[in-house]
């Protein structure tokens, strides 16, 4: 009996086959998982330690995707970081076009006209109506049930097109200015809007019945990926994860920007905090979300849709063509970018997967001295490690396809 | 100590509910705060941001269990954090306008006197709903701080990406490396003394079967 | 819900993919085409929005109608724009010698549109700008010109915002 004990001193003796494990201990296996893997929708590298089935130790590696966004901002005028803020959660880009936005906007002290916040919820709803039906469709397909895919994704699909006749494109918005959007919503948009969405939803039904019955789909969800809600907070997790831990921190609610604040709505929290119940929230924010775009329509008041602030933003169009003070104005404002006040904000807005934040500290130029990127993906996954260690290898897909980490936002 | 809160007295009106509860409890360890654009800010020094951040996490009327975010804040070539000295930066800041032909290039004014680099915590209370930013000053000879890992974990990735970005070293913290690139970098791209034109060449691999192509010309 | 008969889940979920099954296979029988879009034969309907690669606005005399103020080339946040400018003896006495985009660079964002004091450069709704190569996707300003009455699009959406 000492023969094995020497050559495993740390081999399991616990259980009914401990002499077996005894016997039959390897050394753990290394198994690296990524960075592009087909069952992880996002670049993430995952160095696991197996014993057999469990893993016994993990290190997630981020930062394949790292552009030098911060970077980047800090060489470009306010108005110049719109688009790129496209890309940090590129599934649901208007949001992080709002995020950016109203920190300038707080920055600069500018109250936007009511129309104009109806119009970025709107949009920022349509996003996360599509980020959440691309969350579930593709964990859903890492764990082999490709047909809510197809729904969700087609589901997806109307969402975009929504964005598209919003704003011209249907994943680099570019939507929102610093002081307002940069087109007013297309005649008929309303009843486009309520079709496609309702469209969409009895796409997510479908998914709904497919998946959340599903037998295998909840062995496989249900108390994977579990972190105690004082685990959740302490690690800085943000959004659907958080309020699946029982959590109700939802920015909309506790700190209401824009309209969210006269808006109807349930912020749905879970109670178990694991990945059935991040799966559950997501789910039940899509209806959330529909009501929330409905309100928005009803309520939609008539007026500018952009703030008469000379200071940033751009003067209308139609008055640069024909007077000499705007065209003066126009000139300015691009070439210098518009002299923002100096100080520092810190702006928090609700993205799909949690606290977006814009910290921007400004010097008094029309460039952001700093501008940081306080990303949700990126504290989401900082816990990933902790999650799936001493689970099962196969928790770890449900695990990271719940974060749902977005690789342009995790590594900016 | 009562010598600052008596300094503070006469603002006591403008000065909003949590900053006074900061203030009221941390005492002398706030060497500065605050309150603009709707944010509230406290200055502290870095020696004393372990024992301010424990108090601010466990106190049950501040209760800052959620740390948002870790960052920090070059302020090469400028006098102070851009709240004093205005004119000082005016004379500065025309350098540093982007001339059309070099659109990317950074034009830097002398260094200040003042250290060179701030760290800045965003903290939060799931509780209480406020938030709070902490800011410390770090010097250029010597970035170091201590790490706040031990308190919020989620600190870990945070201060790896700060010092990823700005070099500051974390002391405590478990794992310091680098996060986003690799570690044969050079640098730290987020200090505005690094060129955001600057490339640095990729190091040639040189593990096992490193000679053997790696795909088939 | 949580306890369903496992059986009862998997067959009503086999009934949602059934029926979507019959709905598409009596769509067909219908007679319904649109399952896929035959791309270059077929195009998808575009918004009016749509922010194609942009072009500059040529004008009724076969002329360009920017000026060379360079604000695109300023607002542009990639660089992408190139401008020489040149004087001319027509009214409006400058005119771009040279004007490049370099399409590999472009991200359609637009901002050189909302910039140009003058209309005279547009997201036309032209998206397929794939070349050979590199060079290819560098235009001029022969290559850029689009006379204005096939931008009629675009330019009536850009002027329901003027007034904003």
């Amino acid at each position: 009996m000492s023969d094995p004990e020497q050559k495993n001193p740390a081999a399991p003796t616990n259980g009914s086959n401990a002499r077996a494990m005894e016997e039959l201990h390897t050394p753990p296996m290394r198994l690296q998982f990524g960075p592009s893997h087909p069952a992880t929708h996002g670049t993430v590298k995952i160095t696991l330690d197996l014993e057999g089935e469990q893993v016994v130790w993990s290190e997630v590696e981020v930062g394949y995707l790292h552009r030098g966004f911060e970077k980047e901002c800090e060489t470009g005028y306010y108005y110049q970081n719109i688009p790129y803020t496209d890309r940090l959660n590129y599934s649901s880009p208007i949001l992080n076009n709002v995020g950016y936005c109203m920190a300038v906007e707080k920055l600069f002290g500018i109250v936007t006209p009511p129309r104009c916040d109806y119009l970025r919820v709107i949009g920022g709803e349509l996003s996360r109506l599509a980020d959440h039906m691309l969350c579930i469709g593709a964990s859903a397909m890492e764990l082999a049930a490709f047909t809510p895919m197809l729904y969700l994704i087609e589901g997806r699909e109307l969402m975009l097109d929504l964005v598209d006749a919003l704003c011209g494109a249907r994943v680099t918005t570019n939507f929102v200015r610093i002081g307002g959007v940069s087109a007013d919503m297309p005649e008929g948009f309303r009843e486009f809007a309520i079709e496609r969405i309702d469209k969409a939803l009895t796409l997510v039904e479908d998914a709904n019945k497919l998946l959340t019955n599903n037998p295998v789909f909840r062995r496989r969800m249900e108390g994977t990926g579990y972190l105690s809600p004082k685990d959740l907070v302490a690690w800085g997790v943000t959004g659907p994860m958080l309020r699946a831990g029982g959590v109700p921190y939802d920015i909309r609610r506790v700190h209401p920007y824009l309209v969210y604040g006269d808006l109807d709505f349930e912020v749905p929290v879970g109670e178990h905090s694991d990945n059935f119940d991040r799966y559950l929230v997501r789910m039940a924010e899509i209806p959330q979300s529909r009501s929330m775009i409905v309100q928005c329509f009803d309520k939609l008041p008539g007026g500018p849709v952009n703030a008469d602030d000379p200071r940033v933003r751009w003067p209308a169009k139609g008055r640069v063509f024909n007077r000499m003070e705007e065209l003066i104005d126009q000139f300015k404002l691009v070439t210098e970018g518009g002299m923002a006040p100096v100080g520092e904000v810190y702006h928090a807005v609700e993205a799909a997967n949690g606290e977006l934040g814009f910290y921007i500290v400004s010097d008094g130029t029309g460039k952001p001295w700093k501008c940081r990127c306080r990303a949700p993906s990126f504290s989401n996954m900082s816990p990933l490690s902790k999650m799936i260690t001493g689970g099962q290898l196969a928790d770890v897909v449900p695990t990271f396809g719940m974060i749902n980490m977005i690789g342009g936002e995790c590594d900016r | 100590m009562t010598a600052d809160n008596n300094g503070e007295k006469p603002a006591a009106p403008a000065l909003p509910p949590l900053l006074r509860k900061v203030i009221d409890r941390l005492g002398a360890i706030v060497l500065e705060h605050k309150s603009a654009q709707g944010d509230d800010r406290i200055n502290v020094a870095r020696e004393n941001i372990l024992e301010a951040a424990r108090m601010l996490r466990d106190d049950p009327e501040l209760a800052f269990d959620l740390l948002l975010d870790v960052t920090a804040i070059d302020y090469l070539g400028q006098p102070d954090d851009f709240e004093t000295n205005l004119q000082v930066w005016d004379q500065n800041r025309a350098s540093m306008r982007r001339q059309p032909q070099r659109r990317h290039e950074l034009v830097l004014p002398p260094r200040g006197p003042n250290p060179r680099f701030a760290v800045v915590y965003h903290l939060t209370s799931t509780a209480h709903l406020h938030v709070l930013r902490v800011k410390c000053r770090v010097p250029e000879d010597d970035p170091t701080i201590p790490s706040v890992t031990s308190l919020w974990p989620g600190a870990n990735w945070l201060e790896r990406e700060t010092y990823d970005m700005y070099g500051i070293r974390f002391e405590g913290h478990p794992d310091l490396r680098r996060i986003y690139l690799y570690e044969e970098f050079v640098g730290h791209p987020l200090r505005k003394d690094y060129a955001k034109h600057g490339e640095q060449p990729i190091q040639e691999y040189v593990g096992p079967g490193a000679k053997e192509p790696r795909r088939p010309h | 819900m949580s306890n369903a008969n496992p059986l009862l889940a998997i067959l009503s979920g086999l009934w949602v993919s059934t029926r979507h099954f019959l709905r598409n296979l009596s769509r067909f029988a219908r007679g319904r085409q649109d399952f896929a879009i035959h791309f270059p034969e077929q195009r998808l309907v575009q918004p009016p929005a749509l922010r194609g690669m942009p072009v500059l606005v040529q004008m009724d005399n076969g002329k360009e109608r920017c000026v060379a103020c360079g604000l695109c080339e300023w607002a542009c946040p990639t660089t992408c724009i190139t401008i020489y400018p040149a004087e001319t003896t027509d009214e409006v006495e400058r005119y771009p010698q040279i004007f490049d985009i370099d399409m590999a660079r472009c991200m359609f964002c637009g901002l050189c549109e909302e910039a140009c004091p003058e209309e005279a450069i547009v997201m036309s709704r032209q998206i397929e700008i794939a070349s050979y190569s590199r060079r290819g996707s560098l235009w001029h300003k022969q290559d850029l010109l689009v006379p204005v009455n096939q931008l009629k699009t675009r330019t009536d959406y850009l002027r329901r915002n003027y007034d904003r």
